[in-house]
């Protein structure tokens, strides 16, 4: 038989049911977070180290200009330090989606799919491997076309040869970047199908993978050799890429995205701690006379506060109850959507033990030690004060400057309004002030997390903008070799509609640094730089953009600093173009991309050193309408009148194009950020429901006054609504001021996680405005519910209250 | 019985007691000398605000008082911090108060009970044996079962004498225990009172009804915190 103290524990637990749950929500909200993000972590974590693994992945791609064959590639895979080798055909082409538009689209043709040993591609589902002009397009690419397998595109050649051709199943490529993020789908033929289209047989990428994968400095070494050979064998590679070693491409962003969620999961994990210590002091404040009672009739302090430890023990309890199940659920679920995204595979969703044992660890200890903060002070009360019916100075009201303030003196100018009962609200609000401030930080953290994430949506944008805004054209067009840079401007000025063009040249390099190793694939851009050059500067870090007379000056992104620590603004750096050395100084560095990092020089020094003055293989064009139809119907026409000029175009980006894609691939990171938002919102919520239940409960014996002076049910509902109200509008107004730090914090993780450097700082005024509407809402919310209580008491309940 | 027999079982030494508030300090018992023997039954009475309810508190422990000496059953109260005050006094006391103080979401039965399982006197067997037989006594019982709230005002008096007495004190104290009931319920408590007393127990009472203060074996009535008349009754 238990004892009966024990019973009382149960009966209280089980009693209150509507506090009880209120508790137990409040609990379990943190803890749920908490969960989901434990369990996302280790699932992505895993599941992209193994989808990594299972591709076999390079140390380092390259491409070659010419074509080379079998023999050249089984020569590298014979070389020394050279693990293994593959090689497949890349071509630029262009697709026309379903919705007779015209995209970019690279597509790999592979000699033999089922003997892929580096950066394996693998069958998704439909056929494999691709039947004879038929094509497979990498899963993430289907939705970036808006296909499905089955259907059937018109692809177009940079040889100018158009053919239908069937989707005949989709492919699974982690190895490339998802396709929606940077908008360019990717697609896998057969050697048969290129013939078909017209193309030559022959190789022009070639995938290596170096002996020690895991050694970063040694895998670069290895393909540097590679490109040496490569180079020494008469091949000219106009770009390489070298992967970072162990991690896919969206590794980085991913890791960010995760961190940030991390962040904001401790958030509302310190939020539920404030719940609870807010609850459990509305528990002891409305249990003050038991207390009381039960040391009268003997109870020592550490009984009692054994009986309300236990309780918080099992307000835990059955919060992680709540919180463990729909953790994992929740955790399986955000996985998948981001291993979707971010377009690898997870392997296992099972959720480590060691999760369950810090959200078990958490979810209990952490309420008993929160909740000891108000037992103490709650326990030190005599039992004689506990009963008392005087009220000792605390909740007094009159005596501070804020009562001061609001006590109606101060309020003249509101007198001819009839608001003299929203002015009992305010004052009833300001009662008691360490539960106010509770709430208030509660609810102001929420606030200020959803404003911030508005305001990070905003700020992606304007750095979008930002980025977007270097480029003052309406596309970009890049050829496929370099051609008379007068000749291609003249053609293009022949085009209805384009009213201006700018060229500029292209190229890989690297860098060379003091100990003669060589650095990655560094994409070199040239502009012509004067007066009305349609680049205009990119958002400069530090130093300077550079001016018409520079010669060998260059802008350099701000991350590649940080990567080579042997470089710093105003010093000088070697780059290897054409096989030769240069010495560039660094004027200044920009704001940009982390993960393709690009050098920009003066075209008329590039031109002139690597014997090209007067080429170009880029083309900006402004246009005099910039709405996207008509950039579509103006950029179709260039690219016709080209094509009968013999001019070839590889690669066609319109600015709306871009900034579509960019702010797509932006947005399921804020909507990520957005579902955490909406959490602790909830977790606020549900505090502001607490602190009102307390407070109907604190003046019961003051609604029976007010219903003996003939108050209707309505009136006291509206007395508790509108201090829900005022205490939701003060954590507004609290909450658009901490956003502003706080939404600078997260811009600076999400930006140096995605670029390298924080957004470009904006404020939402459309988030701020949705959340004072939300405010509002859930403050109406989470007082309806005790306010109507309030009403509902009779005076005889009011009476035998207590 | 006599005040002035040589062991007494409460005895209160220039006992003061001062709060301090707001509003400024009030005292409220002022240099309180009073000596209880065992198997009285001592009434207090005196008006509203005289100092009856803070008596109470300070006999029992539940308040400290400002100065003075309260010994209780040779044990130096005064000394003791709140944890040793309830511990003597879930020992040696039981407390009755005006509005009841029952515990809402316990039994009938498990609040007699709460007292013996925070004393750790009995098994939890005898508990409820000990629990039963003391409803018995005071007639309820039947209700055993039922939550406080389903009982009439004297029944839950009755309950709470049940409490007081659950491990079985020297003494018993009761402020107002009355004061909530209408006279019939009311003589019907004081009867139980009077049987205690027989048992040979110690009961200290507050009341202000005159009729209800007679059937004490000794009455003081305080004023302002001090005593003011002291009078034996001789009942026939
Ligand atoms: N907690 C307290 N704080 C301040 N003053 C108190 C408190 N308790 C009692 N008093 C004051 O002490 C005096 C005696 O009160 P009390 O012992 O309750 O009287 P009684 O029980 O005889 O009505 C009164 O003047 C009362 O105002
Ligand atoms: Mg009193």
């Amino acid at each position: 038989m238990l004892k009966a103290r024990w019973y009382k524990v149960i009966n209280d637990l089980f009693g209150n049911k509507t506090r009880t749950l209120l508790i137990v929500l409040s609990m379990s909200v943190g803890l749920f977070a908490l969960g989901i993000i434990l369990s996302a972590r280790t699932i992505l974590s895993e599941g992209l180290a193994e989808s990594f693994a299972a591709i076999n992945p390079s140390s380092g791609t390259m491409r070659t200009a010419e074509l080379f064959d079998e023999n050249f590639l089984e020569s590298v895979r014979s070389m020394e330090d050279v693990q293994d080798a593959d090689a497949r055909r890349q071509i630029s082409a262009r697709v026309q989606t379903t919705l007779g538009e015209w995209k970019n689209i690279t597509i790999f043709v592979v000699a033999d799919y089922d003997d892929i040993r580096v950066n394996k591609v693998s069958s998704q589902s439909g056929a494999w491997p691709p039947p004879e002009r038929e094509i497979l397009i990498e899963r993430a690419a289907l939705s970036v076309i808006d296909a499905q397998i089955g259907d059937v595109l018109l692809v177009r050649f940079p040889n100018d040869v158009e053919r239908r051709v069937r989707i005949a199943g989709s492919a699974y490529d982690p190895a490339q970047l998802p396709a929606q993020l940077d908008g360019t789908p990717y697609g896998y033929i057969t050697f048969d199908t290129l013939e078909w289209f017209g193309e030559p047989y022959g190789f022009n990428e070639l995938h290596v993978l170096a002996t020690n994968p895991k050694d970063k400095f040694w895998a670069q070494q290895v393909v540097n050799r590679v490109k040496d050979k490569t180079e020494k064998s008469g091949y000219t590679i106009p770009l390489s890429m070298t992967a970072e070693p162990g991690q896919l491409p969206m590794n980085d962003v991913l890791q960010g995205i995760l961190l940030l969620m991390g962040l904001l999961g401790v958030l509302s994990l310190f939020l539920s701690i404030f719940l609870v210590i807010n609850t459990v002091s509305a528990l002891l404040t409305q249990q003050k006379r038991q207390i009381g009672v039960m040391k009268a009739v003997g109870g020592s302090t550490l009984q009692i506060l054994g009986m309300y430890l236990v309780m918080v023990l099992a307000y835990g309890a059955l919060a992680l109850l709540i919180a463990i199940p729909l953790g994992v659920v929740g955790a399986r679920e955000l996985s998948s959507a981001l291993a979707v995204f971010f377009n690898f595979d997870i392997y296992s969703t099972e959720i480590q033990s060691q999760t369950f044992i810090i959200q078990v660890a958490i979810g209990l200890i952490l309420p008993v030690l929160a909740s000891l903060i108000p037992f103490i002070s709650s326990l030190r009360m005599s039992a004689a004060e506990a009963m008392s019916v005087y009220n000792t100075s605390k909740g007094r009201f009159g005596k501070n400057w804020i009562d001061q303030l609001i006590s109606g003196a101060n309020l003249w100018f509101m007198r001819n309004l009839s608001i003299r009962s929203i002015l009992l609200s305010v004052r009833n609000t300001f009662r008691n002030k360490g539960r106010l401030t509770l709430t208030l930080i509660t609810l102001t953290l929420g606030s200020a997390t959803f404003i911030s994430v508005f305001n990070v949506r905003a700020s992606l944008s304007s750095t979008v903008e930002d980025m977007i805004k270097w480029f003052n054209c309406d596309v970009m067009l890049t050829l496929d070799r370099t051609y008379r840079a007068d000749k291609v401007q003249h053609e293009a000025m022949n085009v209805p509609g384009v009213t201006q063009t700018d060229v500029w040249i292209q190229m890989p390099t690297r860098l060379v640094r003091s100990d003669d190793s060589e650095s990655g694939m560094i994409y070199m851009f040239a502009p012509t730089i004067h007066a009305e050059s349609l680049i205009v500067s990119p958002t400069i870090a530090e130093g300077r953009w550079l001016e018409p007379d520079d010669d060998n000056a260059a802008v350099v992104p701000s991350a590649f600093l940080q990567d080579e620590p042997e470089l710093h603004l105003g010093g000088e750096m070697v780059l290897k173009i054409d096989g030769k050395e240069r010495t560039f100084k660094i004027v200044g560095t920009y704001v940009g991309m982390a993960f393709l990092p690009l050098v920009y020089t003066n075209y008329e020094y590039i031109t002139q050193v690597t014997n090209r003055v007067g080429e170009a293989d880029a083309l900006m064009v402004k246009m005099d309408r910039h709405d996207p139809a008509y950039v579509d119907v103006t950029t179709r026409a260039l690219e016709d009148h080209f094509e009968r000029m013999g001019v070839r175009v590889s690669m066609v980006s319109t600015i709306n194009n871009e900034r579509t894609e960019a702010e797509a691939s932006f947005d399921a990171i804020v909507a990520l950020l957005l579902v955490m938002a909406i959490l602790l919102a909830l977790v606020g919520g549900l505090g502001l429901m607490g602190t009102m239940s307390i407070n109907v409960l604190e003046r019961t014996r003051e609604i029976g006054v007010l219903r003996a002076i003939g108050a209707s049910n309505r009136s006291v509902a509206l007395v508790f609504i509108r201090e829900g109200i005022v205490i939701g509008l003060m954590s507004w107004l609290m909450g658009a001021l901490v956003a502003i730090p706080m939404s600078q914090g997260l811009n600076q993780a999400l930006g140096q996680a995605v670029m390298g450097v924080p957004l470009t700082y904006s404020y939402s005024m459309p988030g701020l405005w949705l959340w004072l509407v939300v405010v509002i809402c859930l403050s109406v919310l989470a007082s309806f519910i005790p306010a109507r209580t309030a009403s509902r008491l009779t005076v005889r309940e009011v009476l035998a209250y207590e | 019985m006599n005040s002035s027999t040589a062991n007494p079982l409460i005895e209160l030494r220039a006992v003061v007691k001062v709060y301090n508030s707001l509003a400024g300090s009030v005292t409220a018992l002022n240099e309180i000398n009073l000596k209880i023997a065992q198997g009285e039954f001592l009434v207090v009475t005196g008006r509203s605000g005289s100092g009856k309810t803070t008596l109470v508190n300070v006999i029992t422990g539940l308040d400290r008082a400002t100065s003075g000496e309260i010994w209780i059953d040779g044990a130096p109260l005064h000394r003791f911090g709140s944890e040793k005050a309830a511990k003597l006094r879930g020992k040696t006391m039981g407390v009755v108060f005006q509005s009841f103080e029952l515990l809402p979401t316990l039994t009938v039965l498990q609040n007699v009970m709460l007292p013996m399982d925070f004393a750790r006197r009995f098994s939890a067997w005898e508990q409820r044996k000990r629990a039963l037989n003391l409803l018995e006594q005071v007639d309820i019982a039947e209700h055993a079962k039922k939550l406080p709230a389903a009982l009439s005002g004297g029944q839950q008096q009755r309950l709470a004498i049940a409490r007081a007495m659950a491990n079985d004190p020297a003494i018993l104290v009761a402020d107002e225990p009355t004061g909530s009931l209408d006279s019939a319920t009311a003589t019907a408590v004081i009867d139980i009172f009077e049987g205690l007393v027989q048992q040979g127990r110690t009961v200290f009472m507050v009341t202000h009804d005159k009729d209800i203060a007679k059937r004490g074996s000794r009455t003081i009535t305080l004023s302002d915190g001090e005593i003011v008349q002291a009078k034996e009754n001789i009942h026939a």
